[in-house]
């Protein structure tokens, strides 16, 4: 697993130590706070709706049982006894005080976290397929290589005021599950044609208010040279991204503009220049940062017992929420943060307790954090699975339904959020409690939700996407049709004319009964259905009556 | 903030200690309940608030302060756009939130929503 090295430790300390100085400096009035701003954006805090609000990195996903203790200590010790787990697989704290925050981020640092680069125009936090080192379907674990990006991306001088932030995905299976089409990197982990791991390198992703599928831009990257074809794509985005206007300052549209081979042509030659330099990854510190993430010590014991149990609910559970692991005799279990009409994401200190000792008990010692903001025990034995669910059901959190129309992404939206426009959480609350009875008859259904433009809840790449805006002063939301993040991603489509508060619940329950009817089989999912048969029926159940 | 001179507005900000929206009082005081806010109904009332913001975040008594414009409502008065009526009341899901520990002080409901401000 990753750990810091003697550098991380020192600098992380220096680092909260000059913040609590400038902390101290702005409460005396010694900073104004056009001064303090940049500074407490450095260190992830922001200033929200109600509160000062704390974005906590958990590199690529991963945290341990003792970081997730801490979580749940500083949860309750200086927040309201919760934590919201985000679509970038980081933890945010709604309400922290400022005059606590340096004594936040020291807690932080005795787990080896921190909450640098968490904001800022800067490369952030980099996620990875949230099942990497499990899954059966992966060629290698991307996670090594998340790491290795970290350290390189961490305080670099060159990178640290880009023309705006910056967001790096890797993932090491055909099977997309960390979105990484929708980042300004994508990594994909994979046998070149020589048989040995490297890269297939996309660009441009991305969502907001001008969303893109990443283009990819080059087949096959060996690894060794990772670092020096990213620090040449970040050359030329750092020097011709707009600075002039932020909302073009994204790579996105600078590959837009000049197109993806034009992009592509600078990128190489800036490669050829230093590709051989300094940035060339040794074989041996790919080893070395490789044996960070050995696999754990499985027990290879043939399972005992079958899986199935004639436990309806259990077998549900079992059904919805595991996931086949590499290591025969283990699955993969996800545990839902979407409790039927729950506020998706949000977990209670004691959640995150209890999931820290399953951890520790049952998966060597490991969770990770989904972009779907749900958690995972990557290594559970099959015949643990009954003690893990009955523990789960104990803390409220054995919904069994990932992946269905109640595992929804939402936004903190206009409940936290001084971006917003509207509220997200509410929607996705009463979708799911509407939905809730029907989710295994509609099965593999992605609702995303956002507040406002920026599309933090993913929306544009929701099988049934919602986005709120302000009309009148009042609430108002347009429904999206036909997205997806994953290895077929696609950006969902305008439906029509937007809705209020209530209607909106009425108009997804609508697609959802449109679909039920028109689909030729309960096998065809319903982005399938919606590919087979375009907006146009799902437009006339709309707005029909209208 | 000239758009705002013929509106009536109240003046709104971010406590420095810990973030917590508050709002100027008819005694000059930050309050965290909007209700106690005092209206300005003329442009030079809305310049004095507008002279208080710029100099109470001088003095870090408070961050981002802007002018909100209100309306009556049944005889009471209550921001204009959603968004203030949410920054105002609190998020509206803190019942539902796990773990939840300390009240907010909520005048939104989620359903049901009193008035914010009394008629000037």
């Amino acid at each position: 697993m990753y750990r810091y090295d003697e550098f991380d430790v020192e600098f992380v300390r220096q680092r909260v130590a000059q913040f609590r100085d400038q902390v101290d400096r702005r409460l005396a009035g010694e900073l104004t706070e056009d001064e303090f701003k940049p500074l407490r954006l450095m260190n992830g805090v922001y200033l929200q709706l109600h509160a000062y609000m704390l974005r906590i990195a958990v590199p690529y996903g991963t945290l341990s049982s003792r970081q997730m203790r801490k979580l749940a200590h500083i949860a309750r010790t200086y927040d309201r006894g919760t934590g919201h787990f985000t679509t970038r697989q980081n933890l945010q704290f709604n309400w922290p005080k400022l005059s606590d925050i340096p004594a936040i981020l020291d807690e932080l640092a005795d787990v080896e976290m921190h909450a640098i680069q968490t904001s800022g125009n800067c490369i952030r936090n980099v996620t990875a397929d949230h099942f990497a080192g499990a899954t059966a379907d992966e060629v290698a674990d991307p996670r090594p290589y998340a790491e290795i990006i970290r350290q390189w991306s961490s305080l670099h001088p060159e990178f640290s005021f880009l023309p705006r932030k910056f967001k790096v995905a890797v993932i090491g299976s055909d099977r997309d599950r960390a979105a990484m089409q929708l980042h300004d990197i994508g990594l994909h982990l994979k046998r070149l044609a020589d048989g040995r791991l490297g890269f297939a390198v996309f660009v441009g992703g991305g969502m907001g208010r001008t969303p893109f599928i990443a283009k990819k831009i080059r087949d096959e990257l060996p690894q060794a040279d990772l670092l020096s074809y990213l620090e040449a794509i970040l050359r030329v985005y750092n020097l011709q991204g707009r600075r002039d206007n932020k909302y073009k300052a994204r790579i996105k549209i600078l590959v837009h503009e000049i197109g993806a081979d034009a992009f592509r042509a600078q990128v190489e030659a800036e490669w050829l220049r230093i590709r051989e330099g300094a940035l060339k990854l040794p074989e041996a510190e790919i080893k070395r940062i490789d044996a960070y993430f050995a696999p754990p010590a499985f027990d290879r014991r043939p399972t005992r017992i079958a899986l199935r149990a004639p436990d309806r609910p259990f077998d549900r559970w079992v059904t919805r929420n595991t996931h086949t692991h590499k290591q025969p005799g283990y699955v993969i279990v996800t545990i839902s943060l979407k409790p039927i009409g729950g506020i998706p994401g949000d977990a209670s200190a004691d959640q995150m307790d209890a999931v820290a000792d399953l951890a520790e008990q049952y998966s060597f010692d490991e969770v990770r954090v989904t972009h779907e903001q749900n958690l995972v025990l990557p290594h559970v034995r099959i015949e643990d699975l009954r003690a893990v669910y009955d523990r789960l059901k104990a803390i409220g959190l054995a919904e069994a339904n990932v992946g269905l129309a109640t595992d929804i992404i939402a936004c903190p939206g206009l409940d936290y959020c001084a971006l917003a426009n509207a509220r997200s959480i509410p929607i996705a609350q009463r979708i799911s409690d509407r939905l809730s009875k029907r989710q295994d008859q509609i099965g593999d259904l992605k609702i995303k939700i956002s507040g406002c433009i920026n599309a933090c809840g993913h929306h544009h790449v929701g099988h049934i996407g919602i986005l709120g805006v302000e009309k009148r002063g009042e609430e108002h939301y347009q429904l999206l049709l036909g997205g997806s993040g994953a290895e077929d991603a696609a950006l969902a489509l305008i439906a029509g004319p937007g809705f209020g508060p209530d209607g909106i619940v009425d108009a997804v329950e609508t697609i959802v009964d449109t679909y039920l009817k028109l689909r030729r089989s309960p096998d065809e999912p319903f982005l399938a259905a919606y590919g087979r048969l375009g907006a146009a029926p799902f437009k006339e159940a709309l707005y029909a009556a209208a | 903030m000239s758009k705002h001179a013929s509106q009536r507005c109240i003046l709104t900000a971010n406590r420095l200690t810990d973030g917590t929206a508050v709002f100027l009082d008819f005694e000059g005081a930050w309050s965290e309940s909007i209700v106690e806010a005092v209206v300005a109904h003329s442009p030079d009332e809305v310049r004095a608030l507008e002279d208080r913001a710029a100099y109470d975040a001088a003095h870090n008594l408070v961050v981002e302060p802007y002018l909100v414009e209100i309306r009556e409502v049944a005889g009471h008065l209550e921001p204009i756009r959603y968004r203030e009526r949410v920054r105002a009341g609190g998020p509206t899901i803190l019942g539902d939130v796990p773990g939840y520990t300390q009240p907010f002080p909520s005048p939104l409901a989620r359903e049901e929503r009193e008035p914010f401000i009394r008629a000037a």
